[in-house]
């Protein structure tokens, strides 16, 4: 029910008390107009537009430009496909995306399951579990800056807590130097983005566990179904329409934040850590190649569309 | 619809009549559960804090015990002396006002205009609005560069680059997809009768907004308070490209130029840790009912 669609009110107003004409009166005609409903969402759209859509239009043209920052006596002529002919043989780009690849998949996985595992043990009602609920949440509520330069503290490689730990408890025999191995630092940054971002699952999938109606779960237990049959037959299924939408989410923010990596490794060594976020970032921000930069984020942009439609039709969930 | 995440609404689990169970009797399969839920929940809590406990014991730490090759768990001599050099001798104060400015701005920005859009998705019918909704959601999957370079153009020929006012406009914009799903879930939350009733007795749609929808809604509208208030405070990226002086400069960015190269000041770096997440712990933990459920809702729905 509607207070009173726009459509509705080609109507004369109702019982309204006779007023006197009053300054406000402007303001009465244009809250009781016809447009009202798009006039609140307006201030929105207007700031939407002017800090979004063309920066992102802009963004694409200038991808067809060249624009350098340092180089002003260059000005701004259009090269047309020439920033996007670089990319195509430029070999960190190759390397950026590969990376990409390794960072979203490893990285949306393994927090969902953490995320998934907690909540359902956070989900059973145990006493302090209350509490425990609201701890897990907050490395996800964390800054970025902190979170990342607290795991830098805990993982120097002669100060850091983490190697004093792993050798005392006999897992490692020599402090390990965190962040500089080609073939792990990737995954070592996976590991600080687990810890700060698993918790985004665990917050969804309670939600999802706690609209499942106990009543299914009572059912299936009068029918003689096990724990592990109510979990696939009942769960799962229930709380898929969650996980695909935290997953999406996820994914968008891992594809598209490279302030972790940023402040971990800036990615070196190498290019080990390299991600296309993080090389626009710095094509940007280091080099100051603003055209090369925008072709960058066209680029990436192209792939995360790509892949939630592929995402949207596979999972086949339309948002409402 | 708002779901229930207060604590005393988890039920107890039913006792069924008879299930197969592997491990014997009903009961100790249930214990079991209970037992492996305890020790992954104790792991996972421990896992999720440890960093922050770190952080601060080390904030407590003199230089002396931090860099040591025998690490020292607990702090020997407590030490505020941390505290003191980030007060008294770094630009820290002036940098967590600035951050604090922002936020305010952020906050009354995201709020005036996310309730406004809000109300208007939650009440009324019109054309475009499932169209917008998801709108709203595709504004985040634009690469942070492709929008930033021109943003950081545009700015600068507006005159708002590195101030104050600049930043929270484009916080604003960024937070307010989930500002507006979060107000329009707390919004579907409260009946339109009440409306309706003030509306026959004289009162504009405005004036039934102002004074009857908005009351009702402020638990909600304190979470979104907070979540937002969050997001803008943390902020970093965004931060380190539109400003550029010490007069708009935020705290993530400035501690982060105190991580020096090769000598770290950790003792000063974890205070300033600390006594950055101060105001999101104590935020959460007003809000934290309203917030977490604000956040499923949108979350759950969208």
């Amino acid at each position: 029910m509607s207070t009173g669609a726009p459509a509705r009110e080609g109507q004369t107003p109702r019982t309204r008390p006779k007023r006197r004409f009053s300054i406000v009166d402007p303001l009465v005609a244009v809250t009781e107009g016809r447009y009202w409903a798009y006039l609140l969402i307006a201030p929105s759209l207007v700031l939407v537009g002017a800090v979004v859509v063309y920066p992102v239009i802009d963004g694409i043209l200038l991808s067809f430009r060249e624009y350098r920052l340092n180089r002003p006596a260059l000005g701004t002529p259009w090269i047309g496909l020439e920033h996007y002919r670089t990319m195509a043989s430029d070999p960190i780009i190759r390397t950026a995306l590969r990376n990409t690849l390794v960072w979203v998949t490893v990285g949306s996985i393994s927090q969902f399951l953490l995320g998934l595992i907690a909540a359902l043990a956070l989900h059973r009602p145990l006493p302090g579990m209350a509490l425990a609920r609201i701890l897990v949440l907050i490395p996800w509520l964390l800054p970025s800056v902190v979170s990342a330069n607290m795991w830098r503290l805990m993982l120097d490689s002669r100060l850091g807590v983490v190697n004093d730990v792993l050798i005392r408890i006999n897992l490692m025999d020599t402090p390990r130097a965190w962040f500089t191995s080609p073939d792990w630092a990737l995954f070592e940054v996976l590991g600080v983005e687990l810890w700060k971002n698993f918790a985004f699952f665990t917050l969804f999938i309670m939600a999802g566990l706690h609209a499942i109606p106990q009543e299914l779960y009572d059912a299936a237990s009068v029918d003689g179904s096990g724990a592990w049959r109510r979990f696939r037959h009942i769960t799962v299924p229930l709380l898929m329409p969650v996980i695909v939408a935290a997953v999406i989410l996820r994914v968008i923010g891992l594809f598209n934040s490279p302030d972790v990596l940023l402040i971990l490794t800036g990615g070196v060594p190498g290019n080990a850590t390299q991600t296309i976020s993080l090389y626009g970032f710095q094509t940007a921000y280091l080099k100051f190649d603003f055209g090369y930069a925008a072709s960058i984020s066209v680029l990436a942009l192209a792939c995360l569309m790509a892949f939630t439609v592929v995402y949207v039709r596979v999972s086949g969930v339309t948002k409402e | 619809m708002a779901i229930q995440t207060s604590s005393d609404s988890w039920r107890e689990p039913p006792r069924p009549l008879r299930t197969w169970s592997p491990f014997g009797s009903l009961k100790r399969t249930r214990r079991l559960y209970n037992v492996i839920s305890a020790t992954i929940a104790l792991f996972v809590v421990a896992f999720a804090v440890f960093p922050i406990v770190w952080t601060a014991l080390t904030s407590f730490k003199p230089e002396s015990e931090i860099v040591t090759t025998t690490i020292r768990y607990l702090p020997e001599t407590v030490t505020f002396e941390n505290y003191q050099t980030l007060w008294s001798r770094s630009d820290y104060p002036r940098l967590l006002r600035n951050s604090g400015i922002v936020t305010v701005l952020t906050v009354s920005m995201s709020l005036v205009i996310g309730t406004f859009a809000a109300y208007s998705i939650s009440r009324y019918r019109f054309r475009g609005r499932g169209g917008l909704m998801v709108f709203y959601l595709v504004i985040r999957m634009f690469p942070f560069t492709l929008l930033l370079i021109p943003l950081f153009i545009m700015l600068r020929k507006i005159g708002l680059f590195d101030t104050h006012f600049g930043l929270a406009l484009t916080y604003t914009t960024f937070l307010l997809p989930l500002c507006v799903w979060m107000l329009k879930g707390f919004f579907d939350g409260i009946p339109p009768d009440l409306e309706e009733a003030s509306r026959v007795d004289g009162s504009t749609r405005l004036g039934a907004l102002v004074r009857i929808v908005l009351p009702l809604a402020r638990p909600g509208i304190a979470a979104t308070t907070v979540f937002i208030a969050i997001g803008a405070w943390n902020e970093y990226l965004w931060a380190l490209l539109l400003t550029t002086s010490s007069g708009a400069r935020t705290w993530p960015v400035g501690l982060q130029l105190m991580v020096g190269e090769f000598q770290m000041p950790w003792g000063t770096l974890s205070a300033s840790g600390i006594v950055s997440i101060i105001p999101i712990m104590i935020g959460f933990a007003f809000v934290q009912r309203a917030l977490v459920s604000g956040l499923m809702t949108g979350g759950v729905k969208g």
